[in-house]
C-alpha cells in the first residue's frame, strides 16, 4: 500500500486555505503556542490599554 | 517563470506555524480546537483601543454571518480577507496563469507564501477602508486629545489593532489545519453563525430583541396582545412572520434537513483491492460535491461590491445616480449597485410588509431577485468548477488518488487513464449541478427569513461544515482505535 502522494486520503476536506506538507528550510517557523499565548496577551493588553487610558 | 524567481526569496521566507512532528492523539486535536474558538470568542469581546464605542456601523452588514468575526472588535475584519484572497487565487489558479504545479514541492512553498502574502495585503486593504473613511469604526476624540496624537493618530491606532487581529485569524486557522479538526475558518463561521442562531431562539427582551421562545410565552401567555388566527390577514402575519416566526422556523428546520440529506445522496463508484482478494470499497461522488464552501467565495464577490459602492458612496459626493442612491443608513435605494446587492431578509422583497422604502417600485425587485439568483446559481456552479479542480479532487487527481491506494475499478484495466475516464463520467456533472442547488437554495433561505436573521448562505454553510466535521472526527477515532487504518488513509 503505497502512500506516495502527500495528499490527505481519497477525500480532501480542505478548507478555503490550503496548506502543503512541504516546508522552506528558510521559512521562520512558529510554536503554535506561541501564537494563542500571542492572541491572549494581546487582546488583555488592548483591554488593559482601554481602562487606563479612557 | 520569471516571477517565480524573483518571488521565491519573499514567499518562501513567510512565518508559518510547526507542523507537528508526529502523529497527533485526536484528544490533543480537540483541545487545540477547543482552545483555538476560546481564544477566538475572547478576542471578539475586546474592543479596539481608541474606538468610540457603539457609534460605528457595520461594514459588512448582512454579510457578516458569511464572513465570522465580530464589528467594532479586533476581529473586524473576520475571515474577509482570507476568502477574498482564495477568491484571488481560485481565479488565477484556475485560469491557470500561475503556472504553478501543486505536487511539486518547490511550487507548494511558493503557494503557500503567495497565498500568504495575499491574506495579508488584503487585510490591509480592507481595514484601511473600514478606519479612515471615518464612519465604520469612529476613532473617540478623548483619546487623541488625551495622548496629544490627534483623531488621525488614533485612526492608525485602531488600523494596527485590527490588522494585526487579522493577521492572528490567519494563524489561528493555520493552527486549527495542523494540529486541530478540519480547519479555522470552518470553526469561525460555525462560531458566527451557531451564536446568531442560539440568539435568535433563547433571547429575550432584557438582552435586546426578544428571541423565538420569548415571543412565544408572550404570546402564550398574553404579555403580547396579538390576534394570531391564521383566518384574518393580519393574524395570519403576526404568526408567518413577527412575532410568530413559524416561516423561518420552517426554513431553519428546511435547510438542516435538506443539507444533511444531500450530504447522503451520492453516486458511488465500487472500488476493490488490486491485490488484497475480497478488499472492497467504493468512492462516493457526494451530490454536494464541492461542498458548501465555494458559496463563500460567490456571496464575498458580492460583498466586495457592495463595500465598493459603500466606500464610493460615502468619499464620492457626486456620485452618478445610474451607478447608486443611498439611504442614510447606507442602504444602496437605486442604481447599480442597489441590483447588484443580493436580497438578504423578506423585509427587503415582501410588499405587504410596508417596509420598503417607497421609491423602491415592485419591478425594481423582481430585477434584483433575478440578478440575485442568476448570480448564485450561475456563480455557485462555476466557483465549484474551480474549487474542484484547485482542491484535487477532480477526476484526475482522484483517478491518481484511488491508483496510489492500490484500488482499481472491477471491470476495467488498473490504469489512471481508464478511472479518469470513469469519473469524467460524474464528477463535472455533479459538481455543477450541486453548485446551482446550493446556490438556488441560499438565495431561498433569504428570502423566507430564518431564525435569527442568519443568511442563508451562512446557514447553510454552518450546517455543511459541521457534517463534514463530524465525518472527520468519525474517521480520527476509527483511526485512532485501528492504527493500520491510518495507512489505508494514506496518512502516515
Amino acid at each position: 500500500m503505497s502512500s506516495g502522494s502527500n495528499s490527505g486520503g481519497l477525500m480532501s476536506s480542505a478548507g478555503l486555505v490550503r496548506y502543503f506538507d512541504s516546508q522552506d528550510r528558510n521559512a521562520i517557523a512558529i510554536n503554535p503556542k506561541t501564537v494563542l499565548a500571542f492572541c491572549v496577551l494581546f487582546g488583555v493588553f488592548v483591554q488593559v490599554l482601554s481602562l487606563t487610558v479612557a | 517563470m520569471s516571477w517565480k524567481e524573483v518571488a521565491e526569496p519573499v514567499l518562501s521566507r513567510m512565518p508559518v506555524v510547526e507542523r507537528p512532528a508526529g502523529h497527533v492523539p485526536f484528544r490533543r486535536k480537540l483541545m487545540w480546537t477547543a482552545g483555538i474558538l476560546l481564544v477566538y470568542f475572547f478576542l471578539t469581546n475586546i474592543n479596539p483601543f481608541g474606538l468610540a464605542a457603539g457609534q460605528g456601523s457595520d461594514f459588512f452588514g448582512q454579510f457578516r454571518s458569511v464572513l465570522a468575526g465580530e464589528s467594532g472588535s479586533l476581529l473586524q475584519v473576520g475571515i474577509g480577507p482570507i476568502v477574498t484572497a482564495s477568491i484571488v487565487l481560485q481565479l488565477l489558479g484556475g485560469a491557470n496563469l500561475l503556472g504553478l504545479d501543486t505536487d511539486d514541492p518547490r511550487d507548494q512553498v511558493l503557494y503557500q507564501g503567495l497565498q500568504k502574502l495575499l491574506v495579508i495585503i488584503v487585510t490591509a486593504l480592507t481595514a484601511a477602508p473600514m478606519v479612515f473613511t471615518g464612519e465604520f469604526l469612529p476613532a473617540d476624540q478623548a483619546v487623541g486629545q488625551a495622548l496629544g496624537i490627534g483623531e488621525f493618530g488614533v485612526e492608525v491606532l485602531i488600523f494596527a489593532q485590527i490588522f494585526v487581529g487579522g493577521v492572528l485569524i490567519l494563524f489561528m486557522d493555520e493552527i486549527v489545519s495542523k494540529w486541530g479538526v478540519g480547519s479555522g475558518v470552518g470553526l469561525f463561521i460555525i462560531a458566527a453563525v451557531s451564536q446568531q442562531i442560539v440568539g435568535g431562539f433563547f433571547s429575550f427582551s432584557a438582552l435586546g430583541a426578544p428571541g423565538f421562545f420569548a415571543s412565544w410565552y408572550g404570546i402564550v401567555f398574553g404579555d403580547v396582545p396579538v390576534s394570531l388566527s391564521p383566518f384574518t390577514a393580519e393574524g395570519l402575519q403576526n404568526l408567518l412572520f413577527d412575532p410568530g416566526n413559524v416561516l423561518a422556523l420552517f426554513t431553519t428546520v428546511f435547510i438542516f434537513g435538506i443539507v444533511v440529506y444531500a450530504e447522503s445522496v451520492r453516486v458511488e463508484i465500487p472500488l476493490s483491492h488490486a491485490r488484497v482478494k475480497g478488499a472492497r470499497g467504493r468512492f462516493p461522488v457526494k451530490l454536494i460535491y464541492a461542498s458548501v464552501l465555494p458559496m463563500i467565495l460567490v456571496r464575498a464577490l458580492q460583498a466586495n461590491v457592495q463595500f465598493l459602492g459603500q466606500i464610493l458612496s460615502s468619499q464620492w459626493a457626486g456620485m452618478p445616480g445610474w451607478l447608486g442612491t443611498y439611504s442614510d443608513q447606507g442602504q444602496p435605494l437605486s442604481g447599480l449597485f442597489y441590483y447588484l446587492n443580493p436580497i438578504q431578509s423578506r423585509t427587503e422583497w415582501m410588499w405587504f410588509l410596508g417596509e420598503i422604502p417607497a421609491s423602491v417600485e415592485p419591478w425594481m425587485i423582481a430585477v434584483r431577485l433575478a440578478i440575485d439568483l442568476l448570480f448564485m446559481v450561475v456563480g455557485g456552479a462555476i466557483f465549484a468548477i474551480f474549487w474542484v479542480e484547485t482542491t484535487g479532487m477532480g477526476p484526475e487527481a482522484t483517478a491518481e488518488q484511488i491508483q496510489n491506494s492500490g484500488m482499481q475499478i472491477p471491470g476495467f484495466r488498473r490504469n489512471p487513464q481508464v478511472v479518469e475516464k470513469v469519473m469524467e463520467r460524474y464528477i463535472p456533472q455533479v459538481t455543477v449541478i450541486g453548485g446551482a442547488l446550493v446556490g438556488l437554495l441560499a438565495v431561498m433561505a433569504n428570502l423566507l427569513g430564518t431564525i435569527g436573521q442568519v443568511s442563508g448562505t451562512g446557514l447553510l454553510l454552518a450546517v455543511s461544515i459541521t457534517y463534514k466535521l463530524y465525518e472527520e472526527i468519525a474517521e480520527e477515532q476509527l483511526m485512532e482505535m485501528h492504527p493500520m487504518m491510518r495507512q489505508m488513509f494514506g496518512n502516515e
